[in-house]
């Protein structure tokens, strides 16, 4: 088994009466890249300040690489690459400036820092906007350059939050698929975001957060594998009875169907050939469809059901 | 030595606005003290005017050597391009003809067609002239009216418009000093340039390495904060002393002299100010103001402080409430030593030094205040660590 390098135990942090996060454990090993994955205001910047000890806590322990993390644990600091959710660089330095300065807090060798600045612009692909100041550049550029500056003293943990909010697709893509780069190169990676798609494309292993609380964790199979949902299946239909759907609702494997005048939407859990038997019933009552559809659940299914409905309503 | 290095490069990419602001207030600073040296003695203006004289009679004639004692009279040929030229050229400021007929009007008291005049529009002179005409006749006028003869109204309308009123300027005629009379007005003006050029370039410089998303990346990196502070603080000292330097030269060079007590008192009471700008900036940065408001921020503090301490108006002509109040300003004890340096107070060596350590509190109070502000910001948001 690989070793760990973040490990969070039981983290509490309280901004007066409200509390930020509850209980929050967490096991990242080394080369993984690590989802964090909630709404707005589930805890994710907070764990990542607390981690960072940015921001004091009132109780629990955070080891990185296998120290306990303190304001003070500089040399465990000088490991770890940080993009922030905010552009953060100097409007008065240029591209290369800005990189420069902050590789300069972690190497203070000047011709390696030279080297990793260069490679830091080429990873980026900021080479033609290397004497540009930050107003200059735009929006997926600025975020690019906020990633130069996170990364290139070559950290062995990368942590990035919400690094592609308010970024082109494009510009997204390159990000994305720059962050795999690293993680390829043995950087360990722990990614916070609000959308699912991402995580799901990018990550290894995912906690999900929830109001200060891990609700679930694991791979994206076995995060599907938690809810009870399986296949979704979407038929075009126009002048359904409420008999048909009734009928629709009793066959094996289905425990959800809505239908709203043109969409005939089933919900089922496990089973095979559901869609033939689906089909089988509008044929017998000889409904005419239109298109079909069915779909395996993603994130935002499971997320969806853990939240909205399972864990949240039991909480409440 | 990175942070240090930031701060240099930052300042040096506001160079520009610094050397301006340089250039503007040395400029300024200079025209200030050499435009506010001449000797302050009123002396009164004599007019250039020439007189016509068609009644010929003893009032027309007691009118005209009334005229003459506080004006030159001119003579000028009685002819219109003359007198025309003689105005344009400004040989005359005024040209009044006595109307035949005068003795009489005024006699009778009417005060119409007394006088025919020619001169230019708009000047002081035509302004002087018109308001002293008019109060010579309505003076004779009234003296009729209180029943006296015509030769003794003139005579007291005469004595009554000649009445003076003696003028002086305040001005320090005990000065004796060292210091020279230019170089104590430039030590009297720097606390103004001093808190200005200190705000106006280093608080941007400031705002801008303490930002707070670039101060939490700076603290997640293997750099201790107290590291980090201490080279702002280098950073800033350096910049604080090229300042002071610059203008301790001028002041040097202002005052000709090196040999003068009184001049390295001066420079000593200008760097301990300098001190207190420096605090003052620091203070003003730790509120994170927007940078296109550091400027009016500047002006509020700098113009304010200033004008009620003394700087822009002598301490003496300041209301003794006003004086009260600008006691607890240290450009107040500032001015206080730079005047007894100058000699328009007399020289207490203990009043100076009380001076000097009023101002280093200022200086430490402020500091002092920067430091709980910031430790206060950072409790509230909880954040552990600061730079």
């Amino acid at each position: 088994m690989k070793q760990s390098v973040v490990k969070i135990e039981n983290l509490v942090k309280r901004y007066g009466d409200l509390i930020a996060l509850d209980h929050f454990s967490l096991d990242i090993r080394e080369g993984e890249i690590f989802g964090l994955l909630g709404p707005n205001g589930s805890g994710k910047t907070t764990t990542i300040n607390c981690l960072l000890a940015l921001l004091s806590f009132d109780k629990g322990d955070i080891e990185i690489f296998g120290k306990k993390m303190t304001p003070t644990s500089y040399e465990i600091k000088q490991e770890i690459g940080i993009i922030m959710q905010n552009v953060a660089v100097f409007d008065e330095l240029t591209v290369y400036e800005n990189i420069d300065y902050f590789c300069g807090l972690y190497i203070s060798d000047r011709e390696k820092r030279k080297q990793y600045v260069e490679e830091a612009i080429q990873f980026v692909g900021l080479d033609e906007f290397r004497k540009f100041r930050p107003k200059k550049l735009s929006g997926g550029l600025l975020r690019r350059l906020n990633i130069a500056c996170g990364i290139a003293h070559k950290p062995k943990l990368i942590i990035l939050d919400e690094p592609t909010v308010a970024v082109d697709p494009q510009s997204r893509n390159r990000i994305l698929e720059g962050i795999a780069e690293l993680n390829r190169n043995g950087a360990t990676v722990i990614y916070t975001s609000h959308y699912m798609e991402e995580v799901e494309q990018l990550c290894t292993r995912i906690a999900i957060m929830d109001r200060g609380r891990k609700i679930a964790e694991g791979t994206t199979d076995e995060l599907k594998r938690m809810i009870c949902n399986t296949e979704t299946i979407t038929i075009e239909a126009l002048a359904l009875t409420d008999e048909i759907v009734k009928t629709v609702s009793e066959l094996p494997h289905v425990y959800d169907t809505a239908y709203d005048g043109t969409k005939f939407t089933v919900f089922c859990s496990g089973g095979k050939h559901n869609l033939l038997r689906i089909l089988g019933v509008l044929q017998e009552h000889s409904v005419s469809i239109g298109r079909v559809f069915s779909e395996r659940p993603t994130l935002n299914d499971v997320f969806l059901e853990i939240t909205g409905k399972a864990l949240r309503d039991k909480g409440e | 030595m990175q942070v240090f290095k930031l701060f240099l490069k930052i300042l040096r990419k506001k160079t520009a606005v610094a050397l301006i602001y340089f250039a503007v207030f040395i400029t300024l600073i200079i025209a200030m003290t050499y435009t506010n040296n001449q000797t302050a003695v009123f002396e009164q203006k004599r007019l250039n005017i020439c007189v016509f004289d068609e009644d010929d009679t003893p009032e027309s004639r007691a009118l005209s050597a009334l005229i003459a004692k506080e004006n030159d009279i001119i003579s000028l040929e009685n002819d219109r391009d003359v007198l025309l030229d003689a105005l344009y050229y400004e040989q005359a400021d005024y040209i009044l003809t006595v109307r035949r007929g005068y003795a009489e009007k005024l006699g009778s008291g009417s005060a119409d067609s007394l006088f025919d005049n020619m001169y230019m529009h708009d000047s002081y002179a035509t302004a002087y002239m018109e308001q002293y005409l008019n109060e010579y006749v309505r003076t004779v006028r009234g003296y009729l009216a209180a029943g006296k003869s015509q030769d003794e109204a003139v005579g007291a309308a005469a004595d009554a418009v000649s009445a003076k009123t003696d003028v002086s300027i305040a001005a320090e005629e005990s000065r004796q000093s060292a210091l020279s009379e230019k170089a104590a007005l430039y030590f009297r003006y720097l606390p103004y340039i001093l808190i200005s050029t200190l705000m106006n370039v280093m608080c941007p410089v400031l705002l801008a390495i303490t930002r707070k998303d670039v101060r939490f990346r700076t603290n997640c990196s293997g750099l201790p904060p107290t590291r980090g502070t201490m080279q702002i603080f280098a950073g800033s000292a350096i910049f604080v002393s090229i300042t002071w330097l610059l203008f301790a030269v001028i002041g040097c060079a202002i005052n000709g002299s090196l040999s003068s007590s009184e001049l390295w008192l001066a420079l000593l009471n200008s760097s301990v100010f300098l001190l207190f700008s420096a605090a003052l900036t620091v203070f003003v940065a730790s509120f994170n103001p927007e940078t296109g408001k550091i400027n009016i921020l500047t002006q509020i503090i700098s113009l304010g402080m200033c004008f009620l301490c003394g700087v822009f108006v002598e301490q003496p002509l300041l209301g003794e409430k006003v004086l009260r109040a600008a006691r607890f300003l240290p450009a107040y004890w500032y001015i206080k030593v730079t005047r007894m340096l100058d000699g328009s107070e007399v020289y207490q060596r203990n009043t100076v030094i009380t001076a000097i350590l009023m101002e280093l509190g200022f200086a430490a109070v402020t500091a002092i205040l920067t430091v709980l502000i910031r430790r206060l910001k950072y409790s509230r948001s909880g954040i552990s660590v600061s730079a």
